[in-house]
């Protein structure tokens, strides 16, 4: 187990205190784009969370933001930041692998509009990052790139699926990445790693130029240290972008200027049906502690119960499954060996759900999100969960590739992040302690459709009164 | 055991999607979905007539902070 040490290097920064640092000229992005780069360079042997570092572009680009801060030139909200981004986000020109052999040359012609966003902010893009194989598990595995590693200890899985995000954020490599979520995929490596990632409301952030996976349940989102990081994050990202028609047409709030920094009056659910059950008991520990700070500081905790949680987790397997499997099904009728065991075996039981109970999920997803929000959001602010009922699994005992007796295992991991998928929820992810094996807990807030606000007020103001976001593993 | 599902699936969806059982592990996954039937048996009877898959767009916006649309569960 790694001891939790304190820093006072650049590294240590996160993307607002070193976007704020830079736009006051405390540092120049060169330096901050340069301690990052030692960074990786130092340990991302250990960690595998890089799949490409483009390092003089990287350095060009924070060499052109000093010169023209020096200039005198406004820049963007999150100019100076360095930030990496899972390798399946789109610039044309530059392989986009998705994490997989199938891809491995694959060169987009377009540029996800993400990406472009971001650029347009200011935030020094550092290159790809490692990946589950199309975005397809909860744990970190990757056959073709290799494993990631916990930060926190070398032997335990990451999460997945943006596995090189949390472990990269966690390791301090950069100040925030860009994720994926379609089951958990932001969550779980935020919390495993013990970082913060959020996922809007389903369709709040444009998917043109991202890799798809299941286009019902796909969410763009970041991995970032704190709830400011990310609010800044998602005010740049968000909103509707017509090369997305799919994308939401509600206006974007400014998120930062919501964060209150209070839990005053803040009204939280937790909900007992499900998301604790059979939790071990570490988890249910930091979890109860997390209730209880936020309680102390001023949030009222009111257990609830949601008998819609049965319908949604049976619907919830069905349609990414479905959807993975129908956008996979030539490659896997062409080159089945190309893929990890653990994807194309996921994959394949895809293909034996009935079309009419795909579509009778779709279909009762509206009906489900009406009685899930009045069961647990009617009256509160936020529902609370732990994100990962179990302990941090190592990557052996996770490890389908090696044996299949692992299945319930790998499979089990992404049990209480799926169903926020299935109900198009924004919900976040924050660290809010460590089991007894000193791997980090974290703490899931959900709140109504497009209220990331809410989530964004409560993260912030529990990690106001909470240090559990500050902890970095001693690699 | 196996369950006896797994090989009827398995045929079905070389009939339906011409893919074949990639590995041991596939087979497992099959197998999982005996449990899944059993979780959808019992939902049997809970669709609408008039539901349908856009339907949830429209619950995203009437389930907004500050909508009047509090149903009973």
């Amino acid at each position: 187990m790694n001891a939790p040490v304190s820093s006072s290097t650049l590294t240590e920064l996160s993307m607002t205190e070193s976007a704020d640092a830079f736009a006051r000229g405390e540092v120049s992005a060169e330096a901050l784009v340069r301690a990052s780069l030692a960074r990786i360079d130092t340990y991302d042997s250990k960690v595998n969370a890089v799949i490409r570092l483009d390092r003089d572009a990287a350095l060009a680009a924070a060499v052109v933001q000093d010169k023209a801060r020096a200039a005198g030139q406004t820049l963007g909200k999150l100019a100076g930041a360095p930030m990496m981004h899972k390798d399946m986000y789109y610039r044309a020109g530059q392989v986009s692998t998705c994490g997989s052999k199938i891809r491995k040359d694959f060169k987009p012609t377009v540029t996800a509009t993400v990406l472009e966003k971001l650029d347009a902010a200011g935030a020094i893009d550092m290159g790809t990052l490692n990946m589950a194989e199309f975005a397809q598990n909860p744990t970190g595995h990757n056959r073709h790139f290799g494993d990631c590693h916990n930060p926190w200890n070398l032997a335990y899985c990451t999460g997945g699926s943006s596995s090189g995000s949390g472990a990269g954020v966690a390791a301090r490599f950069f100040t925030a990445a860009l994720g994926s979520d379609t089951g958990g995929s932001i969550r779980l490596p935020a919390t495993l790693c013990g970082v913060t990632g959020i996922k809007g409301t389903q369709t709040r952030v444009s998917r043109a130029g991202v890799m798809p996976l299941s286009f019902s349940a796909d969410n763009v989102g970041p991995l970032t240290r704190t709830a400011r990081d990310a609010a800044r994050f998602m005010a740049v990202i968000a909103g509707h972008d017509p090369k997305d028609p799919t994308s939401a047409r509600e206006a974007v709030p400014d998120y930062e200027v919501a964060l209150t920094g209070s839990l005053k009056g803040l009204k939280v659910a937790v909900c007992e049906t499900y998301f604790c059950e059979g939790a071990d008991a570490p988890v249910l520990a930091a979890f109860e502690a997390a209730l209880a700070a936020m309680q102390a500081a001023g949030a009222t905790i009111t257990r609830v119960k949601a008998p819609s949680l049965r319908a949604i987790n049976a619907y919830t397997a069905l349609v990414s499954r479905v959807e993975g499997a129908t956008i996979h099904a030539n490659w896997m009728r062409e080159y089945p060996q190309d893929y990890a065991i653990h994807l194309s075996a996921r994959l394949f039981g895809g293909y034996a759900i009935p079309g009419h109970l795909y579509v009778e999920a779709l279909s009762r997803r509206g009906p489900l999100l009406r009685q899930f929000v009045a069961e647990t959001l009617t009256g509160f602010d936020v529902v609370a969960t732990p994100t990962l009922k179990t302990r941090v699994p190592t990557l052996a005992e996770t490890d389908i590739d090696a044996s299949p007796e692992n299945w319930h295992r790998f499979m089990a991991v992404s049990g209480n992040t799926r169903p926020f998928n299935y109900l198009g929820l924004p919900t976040i992810s924050i660290p809010c302690g460590f089991d007894d094996r000193g791997l980090p807990v974290g703490l899931q807030l959900a709140a109504r459709p497009f209220a990331e606000a809410t989530v964004l007020r409560a993260a912030d103001a529990y990690q106001q009164v909470t240090d559990w976001h500050r902890k970095s593993p001693a690699l | 055991m196996e369950p006896t599902i797994v090989t009827r699936m398995m045929d079905a969806i070389r009939a339906w999607s011409g893919v074949s059982v990639p590995n041991a592990a596939a087979r497992h996954g099959l197998a999982d979905h005996d449990a899944l039937i059993r979780e959808l048996d019992a939902l049997r009877g809970s669709l609408v007539f008039e539901d349908e898959p856009a339907g949830f767009e429209a619950a995203l916006r009437d389930c907004m902070e500050g909508r009047p649309q509090e149903l009973a569960p």
